[in-house]
């Protein structure tokens, strides 16, 4: 999908290994929450106990204040036990509270120590009130009790009460920040839980969508195709394997559907070339049997049956001129099946077109009573390089053509002259012409447009296989005709270069 | 000696006709016709004994050829023999009103037997 290189397996640990590292990381938060709702509890107990020793310490002070006042008040030595006793422990309680303020916090520390500093200045004070014994001067120390003692123990006071206020407000603020750093930890481990919940239920959703469903795609599609339903296609994409699997099925199934129509295709070819072949058989039945109904029955005649030299002879040359037809049918289709499949061999000669068709024309002038055939050429040889066989045939096929398609018979000519470079050859007929619906097709083999229906016999292969010959030499081939007024065949061929000399003895004129 | 019965050779090809004529080898009288229009006009003109008839002919088919004569109130009962080069053809061609039928190659016995049954009937 998005990233293709990905392998599914890859996909998988990644998601796997995301999701526990969340996972980790909401416990990890989670922890981290808890020690801090722990540090803030310590912190509180810390708090107490500086309380407690300030409070420790200013009652200290208040019993060397208090047995201090009794004493300068009554003068009885006795009233200053407490006094001793609190002077003795004061220095120690002094350490402590400072010790324990300036592990809590700068600001209480500095506060303990200049308190601290305090106490133990006024209690050196009252120390050295104490020197003084005797009534006038209990009576000083009592006035500076309720003067300068006074103001240093108000002064103590008022500290101490800053102090409290300050750890007050301390404590107060710890308490907040661990409420909410506690609220905190819920809100965040109910976030991280919930989170999780979400991203296990789309990991499930992915595994479901990205690799299940395509997967159940995939084994329907494939039972579809196997089916028979040749045009079945996955959607595609999918993560990693599953988009291979889906790309590769698909092109699997491009490549059978191809194969199969491919093999329609071909069976359609073989199915056309078998009626070709049908066809040609009946074609071939047909026109083999005429020239062998006479080869056959002639002889059956001479057989049976006597005649004289002339008559026999006469009959020898119609069964020798039919057999050769017969000859020259097969040669057609041995011809056709040359050019098919494309071993068609011809001579390159230098020969006279002119006299060639000079032949053709005495040999097609003499097998029709209907029909002249008048010739129209020039004095000049037309010299052409080709098969003089080949070219022969075409010009026997058109000529035969013209008088075959001329039943009521008329003048056939046969005209050649040089044109440029080429030589031009026409074949004009006063025959029945080619209908316009049957001109498009009139090289087709085996076309034999209306004439299939008219009486006319022929194998349709002429013209194709004249048409294939003239192409071969370099020529060209063509016709107009117009139906009622006759048809005109023209072919166009190259004219052949080369030393004249070289050409066969031309005949002057028929001879 | 009977009359010299007249005998109808329509086929366009001159050596097939000829084949026809030598095969018959009796006393006959012969026309013949290389296209379907003018057997046509010629059975009208002549009005033969038999008609030798191919079915494959220019400008009229054989079998035009045959439907018109059998159309024809004085030509309906001319017999008729039916050239074919297809064993197909041969049910169109009694069909359409052909009395006897060779296929083409056909022994000229074979030919001159058909025409002499078809000339006592």
């Amino acid at each position: 999908m998005r990233r293709k290189g990905l392998s599914l397996e890859g996909r998988l640990l990644a998601a796997s290994v995301a999701l526990a590292m969340l996972v980790a990381a909401v416990f990890v938060a989670l922890i981290l929450a808890i020690t801090t709702l722990h540090e803030t509890t310590n912190q509180e107990a810390e708090s107490k106990d500086v309380t407690v020793s300030a409070l420790e310490l200013e009652r200290l002070v208040l019993d060397i204040q208090n047995s201090m006042q009794s004493y300068v008040i009554a003068g009885r030595k006795s009233l200053l036990a407490p006094y001793a006793s609190a002077r003795k422990a004061l220095p120690e309680k002094v350490r402590q509270f400072q010790r324990e303020a300036s592990a809590e916090d700068r600001a209480q520390g500095q506060r303990a120590r200049v308190l601290g500093e305090a106490i133990n200045a006024y209690a050196n004070y009252l120390d050295a009130l104490l020197t003084f014994t005797g009534e006038e001067r209990l009576a000083a120390a009592r006035d500076a009790m309720k003067v300068e003692a006074k103001i240093e123990v108000d002064d103590i006071r008022s500290q101490f009460v800053r102090f409290h206020a300050a750890e007050d407000a301390r404590a107060a603020m710890r308490a907040d920040s661990a409420s909410t750093s506690a609220q905190r930890a819920i809100a965040f481990g109910i976030a991280g839980l919930a989170a999780s919940a979400v991203l296990i239920i789309l990991f499930g959703l992915y595994l479901a969508r990205s690799i299940a469903r395509p997967v159940r795609d995939a084994a329907a599609g494939a039972a579809r195709f196997a089916g028979g339903d040749l045009s079945t296609r996955l959607k595609p994409g999918g993560p990693g394997e599953v988009g291979e699997l889906t790309s590769s099925f698909n092109e699997m199934a491009e490549r059978l559907a191809q194969a199969r129509s491919e093999l329609e295709a071909q069976n359609a070819q073989l199915r056309e070339s078998e009626r070709l072949k049908t066809e040609l058989v009946n074609i071939v039945s047909h026109e083999l049997r005429t020239p062998l109904a006479s080869v056959l029955g002639f002889t059956s005649v001479l057989l049976t049956r006597d005649f004289d030299s002339e008559t026999r002879r006469h009959y020898l040359g119609i069964i020798d001129a039919q057999a050769r037809r017969l000859s020259g049918l097969i040669d057609d289709f041995l011809d056709v099946r040359r050019i098919e499949e494309g071993r068609f061999e011809l001579d390159h000669e230098l020969l006279d077109m002119a006299a060639l068709l000079r032949e053709e024309a005495l040999l097609y002038s003499g097998q029709s009573r209907e029909h002249q055939v008048e010739l129209d050429l020039p004095d000049e040889p037309l010299p052409v390089r080709g098969d003089p066989d080949r070219l022969r045939q075409v010009i026997g096929n058109l000529l035969s053509n013209a008088i075959k398609y001329s039943p009521g018979g008329g003048t056939v000519e046969l005209a050649a002259a040089r044109n440029g470079d080429s030589v031009h050859i026409s074949v004009r007929d006063e025959g029945i012409g080619i209908p316009e619906t049957s001109q498009s097709r009139i090289f087709t083999k085996f076309f034999r447009g209306e004439m299939a229906t008219s009486g006319i016999s022929g194998t349709g292969l002429g013209l194709a296989v004249s048409r294939d010959i003239v192409e071969s030499h370099g020529g060209r081939m063509g016709f107009m005709s117009a139906e009622g007024e006759g048809t005109t065949f023209w072919v166009e061929l190259p004219k052949g270069n080369g030393q004249e000399g070289r050409l066969p003895a031309n005949e002057p004129e028929d001879s | 000696m009977e009359k010299q019965r007249t005998i109808l050779i329509c086929d366009d090809e001159p050596t097939l006709r000829e084949l026809v004529r030598v095969s018959l080898d009796g006393s006959y009288r012969f026309a013949e016709a290389s296209d379907g229009f003018t057997a046509l006009q010629l059975a009208r003109e002549l009005s033969p004994d038999v008609v030798v008839l191919d079915l494959m002919l220019p400008r009229l088919s054989g079998l035009e050829v045959l439907a018109k004569l059998r159309g024809d109130e004085r030509l309906r009962s001319t017999p008729v023999l039916v050239i074919t080069a297809w064993n197909d053809t041969m049910d169109v061609a009694l069909e359409a009103g052909a009395d006897q039928f060779v296929t083409k190659p056909f022994q000229p016995d074979e030919l001159k037997d058909a025409v002499e049954r078809l000339l006592s009937d």
